[in-house]
């Protein structure tokens, strides 16, 4: 299975460029070419502290599985437009007790780099600690963490070689004439109702029907399989500094509403007191605009009961170039934020009437003992 | 007010330096009221501020500024700022600021209560020199415009002297009509202010 998928992720890098129309592609082939010679020589090197392209990340995925075998298994979601591989990291404590799922996935949109390096700096600060850290050695107790660090991988790419403003996949439509699907318009939820444009050369275009991009089909296709073991999904994008939570489509509320913004603004006062900076809390279409076809929303309307977009840093003065000093402070602030959610998702789901049990069985045993030290 | 029709924000807000210095306090305290009128663009803003920074320092600083401008190569040809991931080489910052400034006049002209606009990177500058002395510069900014998500290039020619009020024209590419004005900043509602309290 490994050297297929070696192969396979060989020709999905060489493939597109190796067409070699013009300049755009041939530096796409030769920045793949230059990325995949490590700047950095091993996991203790790799900074995260800076924007990685996507033969790095690639890399960093395989080391990371390397170094943390016991927890880490790398697993493959589908195909992009492109041909390239999606995978996700799964980290999972081994045990007896079945687990709950807690999704996260950042990069859905090309330009807002600060996402990717966030699912990064997560997978790092949970791997670095749970041997030592008693918060997160309970959470994964009973929860796997699934982080796909960069969904919409071609888009990501195209911000690396061509333009660094664009937000949608690299789909072709009009026979070649418009490329790119707005893939958080791109669900099965209320497709295109609102706020999403039928337009392929407009930003938010839907795509041409609901699921048409293999990058949406792969994430639907596997977290709908999933759905009754999820608790948590979390969609990272930037920026605004806000935690959304449904409905973009519309202005009814879901039926847990009133612990959402709960755990939500629980989370923004988390994050907040690590270094000052505000998020608002609110449903999508009240505090940002409307919008139909978002993967939080579907999410939501498939039973998922937890269901964030986080907008990262910051308020409109980078916007989308984030500077790179910024990385860590936003990484530090935005864990504290997550951890928070974690952590009450983990409670509400009753996981501390495991010690009860413990303790029960615990007295039985020492009562029998007892009896029989009196025969 | 009709909220289909007109749309009033009262804002309060601090100013700061542009660039603060270490423990440097805030300095003005303002309150804005900005009236949004039938969706159009260009809303009439009333601003009050309150301990700015004494008019001769202004003036102190806007020359520095100048100076350090006109002492910047000539002629000055530059491709994105900031870079891919952010950075803004400190010699190149001053001209940032003042596309910034100049940005924020086109971005007033195209703001409706729907439509909200951010400079999202300076992709291309040339700097001119014109006989009056004063600094010219002509540039490329991507506007990001929020609820539509779509990056709008402008062509932006910027002329500046510090005893003179900003002078902008510029171009706007897009799905929609291109647009084209020019404009004195601060011949609006809004006072001139000087351009380190911007």
């Amino acid at each position: 299975m490994k050297p297929l998928l070696g192969t396979l992720y060989l020709l999905g890098m060489l493939v597109p460029g190796g067409l070699g129309y013009d300049r755009s592609q041939a530096q796409h082939r030769q920045e793949v070419v230059d990325k995949t010679a490590t700047p950095w020589s091993s996991l203790e090197t790799y900074p995260y502290n800076r924007y990685h392209p996507m033969g790095e990340i690639y890399q960093w995925m395989s080391l990371i599985r390397e170094k943390y075998p016991e927890v880490v298994t790398q697993h493959f979601l589908g195909m992009t437009y492109e041909t390239r591989p999606m995978y996700y990291l799964k980290i999972s404590q081994p045990s007896n007790n079945p687990k709950k799922i807690i999704w996260m996935d950042c990069g859905i949109h090309a330009r807002e780099w600060i996402a990717p390096a966030f699912c990064q700096w997560f997978v790092r600060e949970i791997l670095q600690n749970y041997q030592d850290n008693s918060r997160i050695r309970r959470l994964l107790k009973n929860l796997d963490f699934y982080v796909l660090p960069v969904l919409n991988i071609d888009g990501y790419i195209y911000t690396w070689t061509t333009d660094r403003l664009w937000r949608k996949s690299r789909s072709s439509h009009n026979n070649g004439t418009c490329f790119g699907t707005d893939l958080n318009r791109n669900f099965n939820v209320s497709w295109c109702s609102i706020g999403a444009s039928k337009n392929c050369s407009d930003s938010t275009f839907c795509g041409t029907e609901p699921v048409s991009e293999p990058e949406t089909k792969a994430v639907s296709s596997f977290i709908e399989s999933k759905k009754e073991d999820i608790l948590c999904f979390l969609t990272i994008h930037s920026y605004g500094q806000l935690i959304l939570m449904p409905y973009g489509y519309t202005r009814n509320k879901p039926s847990n509403y009133k612990e959402l913004i709960q755990v939500g603004q629980k989370a923004a006062n988390a994050l907040k007191a690590k270094h000052g900076t505000n998020y608002r809390v609110g449903s999508s279409i009240d505090i940002l605009y409307a919008t139909s076809g978002s993967s939080r929303d579907w999410a939501r309307d498939i039973g998922i009961p937890f269901s964030y977009t986080f907008e990262l840093r910051d308020n409109g003065t980078h916007g989308f170039v984030l500077p790179e000093a910024q990385i860590q402070a936003t990484c530090e602030e935005t864990m504290a934020a997550v951890l928070s959610i974690l952590d009450d998702v983990y409670e509400k789901y009753g996981y501390s009437n495991s010690a009860g049990k413990v303790t029960s069985t615990t007295m039985v045993l020492s009562l029998l003992m007892s009896f029989r030290s009196l025969f | 007010i009709n909220s289909k029709k007109e749309c009033q924000v009262d804002l309060e807000f601090t100013t700061e330096h542009y660039n603060p210095e270490e423990g440097e306090e805030r300095l003005g305290k303002c309150s804005a009221q900005v009236f949004f009128k039938n969706e159009k663009p260009r809303p009439t803003i009333n601003v009050t501020c309150m301990r700015f920074m004494e008019k001769s320092k202004r003036q102190q600083e806007d020359y520095l500024l100048y100076k350090h401008m006109k002492q910047l190569k000539d002629p000055l040809d530059v491709i994105s700022i900031p870079d891919s991931h952010g950075h803004i080489d400190p010699s190149l910052r001053p001209i940032w600021d003042l596309a910034f400034l100049g940005s924020s006049y086109v971005m007033w002209e195209k703001t409706t209560q729907f439509l909200h606009y951010y400079m999202a990177q300076l992709s291309s500058v040339k700097q001119w020199k014109t006989d009056e002395d004063a600094i010219d510069f002509d540039y490329t900014v991507l506007l990001h415009e929020f609820s539509t998500q779509e990056i709008i290039p402008c062509r932006i020619h910027l002329v500046w002297h510090p005893s003179k009020p900003l002078k902008v024209k510029y171009h706007c590419q897009g799905p929609q009509a291109p647009e084209e004005a020019s404009g004195i900043e601060g011949s609006a509602a809004a006072p001139t202010m000087g351009l380190t309290n911007y």
